[in-house]
């Protein structure tokens, strides 16, 4: 089927779109956002440097429409919510959204009640609007370059006015392979310190948070992890001070093993771990930090 | 300035995958009700907005009739009037269609809110097929909404920051949730008064549908079993859990 990767020219969104495309295509075609080169091999490659979701709709259905594609892949990210149903207007398409799998027959699978199950849909008609949930598709290595043509893009309704972009202090929470993370449970953003020294003894180590501990302005959005924050899949995610909601359980569902530390021994999260504390938390952190400094 | 802001009525979210059963491919009619988990953010964002501005504020809603005391929570937070139509799909093309048609119906609306995503179907999608069905611009995860000579002026969450834009005329956003849009607790006289607000009940249109099948609903089974540590001892906790965390290889 004619396949086209709409995303910004960043090589993890872009391996696991790739190696989603493969259930539909051999090569898809892409409009990649931003500037440089673009990684991977494509049958016709796009660039633009607009990078905002309204101004391109326009632009992506006159695109799509010209050339028949008949699935239009984008990740589940700010973009991709930005584009998807204005899109799927204009091309009076199929879509769906925050797939988390794609069967070989086609069926698409997606978490529906916070993650608490999951649904099976197949279109009824083309073009389809899929976004992809991150963390769900293997990265392709995505070999070699593709040379890009532009694509027109006529002035949009929006203006950018500034762009703050957060330097993350170390590893992505999208890459890290540890990742200590705070609840609620913390009591305060000065607690966060103790995780951060945690993190710092794993090669990749990151900390993340909650829902609860970023509403309570603890941490930055930027490090919340769940359903509508971060998707992560690390080895090993220490819980701590999470209750466990469904909501958070979905952006962790690819952890291998979850390790929750909680005072409340019925807290949801021990559901979801493969090893619990039931203690508090500053009895513990400080000693695991410490057993982790007499190794390194 | 008329703003609208829809919210949707969902099943419990806090409910623990544990304790889930689904009927008929959908949560079970046990469960409490409440309104949607960002939907009660966009309330919030649309109650601050008003009183900054002196606007009014309409909240629509596609659901039952007995959603309506339900979304009588988001009059007491400082909402002016409900519209509920009246409809039982989930489809959010269908869900989409009516939605606009009520924002038609109510005419001078300027802006339009709703949470980012709700807490039943997770799609973050019905906003952004609304404002394309209304021909407005789109901006999804907005925290941050102020207004100066019509044109307004938005801060986004992404991945790795936040984008500040602006955009003239009207628009819709899904707002998502952070410190400074909290939902507020409605005081006990704004309850009582939300019962004197106006309600009005519009009856739904079949869309054209989302074109897409649903076969199949779920439960995933859960196979975790959780190995608790003692902690008797935090210095001896330690060492065991790093130690079982490497024989395992997860280290």
């Amino acid at each position: 089927m004619k396949t086209l990767i709409v995303e910004i020219i960043e090589p993890n969104r872009l391996g696991e779109l790739m190696t989603a495309s493969r259930k539909f295509c051999d090569q898809p075609d892409i409009v990649a956002i931003g500037t440089g080169d673009i990684p991977g091999s494509y049958h016709v490659a796009y660039q633009t440097q607009e990078c905002i979701g309204a101004n391109l709709t326009a632009s992506l259905g006159d695109l799509i429409k010209t050339n028949g594609y008949e699935i239009v892949l984008m990740s589940a990210t700010t973009l991709g919510a930005s584009i998807a149903g204005p899109l799927a207007i204009l091309l009076s398409a199929s879509i769906i959204t925050e797939a988390t799998g794609i069967t070989d027959d086609s069926m698409i699978e997606r978490p529906i009640y916070g993650g608490k199950a999951v649904a099976r849909y197949k279109a009824d008609t083309w073009p389809l609007i899929l976004t992809i949930r991150r963390k769900y598709f293997e990265k392709d290595p995505l070999n070699g370059q593709t040379s890009s043509i532009p694509l027109p893009v006529s002035a949009g309704p929006v203006k950018l006015v500034t762009e703050k972009i957060e330097k993350a202090e170390g590893v992505p929470l999208e890459d890290a392979e540890v990742i200590v993370t705070g609840g609620r449970g913390m009591g305060g953003a000065e607690n966060f310190s103790m995780l951060k020294d945690m993190a710092g003894y794993f090669p990749k180590g990151a900390v993340g948070a909650s829902r609860g501990a970023v509403d309570e302005g603890w941490v930055s959005p930027s490090l919340q992890i769940g359903q509508t924050g971060k998707i992560v899949a690390p080895s090993v995610y220490f819980a701590i001070g999470v209750s466990g909601a469904s909501q958070h359980l979905a952006g962790i569902a690819n952890a291998k093993c979850v390790v929750a530390i909680n005072k409340d021994e019925e807290a949801n999260i021990f559901k979801r771990a493969r090893f619990g504390l039931v203690c508090d938390y500053k009895n513990v952190i400080p000693e695991i930090v410490r057993a982790l400094r007499e190794e390194s | 300035m008329h703003i609208a802001v829809l919210a949707k009525v969902v099943p419990d979210y806090a409910v623990p995958s544990s304790d889930f059963e689904l009927v008929d491919k959908r949560a079970h009619a046990k469960y409490t009700r409440m309104i949607g988990l960002y939907d009660e953010n966009a309330i919030e964002t649309g109650v601050q907005l008003k009183q900054k501005y002196g606007a009014s504020l309409t909240v629509i809603s596609y659901g039952r009739d007995s959603d309506v005391p339900i979304l009588r929570k988001a009059l007491a937070m400082g909402a002016d009037r409900l519209v509920l139509i009246q409809g039982e799909s989930d489809d959010a093309y269908t869900l989409a269609t009516n939605l606009k048609l009520a924002i038609e119906k109510l005419g001078d609306v300027d802006m339009i809110l709703a949470g980012q995503q709700s807490a039943d179907m997770d799609r973050g999608l019905v906003h952004g097929l609304t404002a394309g069905m209304l021909g407005y611009p789109f901006i999804p995860q907005v925290s941050r909404i102020s207004s100066e000579n019509g044109v307004w002026t938005v801060d986004q969450i992404m991945e790795n920051g936040v984008r500040e834009m602006s955009v003239s005329g009207k628009a819709v956003f899904s707002i998502t949730s952070v410190p400074e849009n909290v939902p507020r607790i409605p005081a006990v006289r704004d309850i009582f008064g939300a019962k004197k607000k106006p309600v009005e009940k519009m009856a739904s249109v079949s869309g054209n549908g989302a074109c897409v099948t649903e076969t199949s609903v779920e439960i995933p089974i859960l196979t975790s079993v959780c190995e608790l540590i003692p902690v008797d001892d935090p210095g001896v906790m330690a060492q065991t859990l790093l130690k079982r965390l490497r024989e395992a290889r997860y280290l």
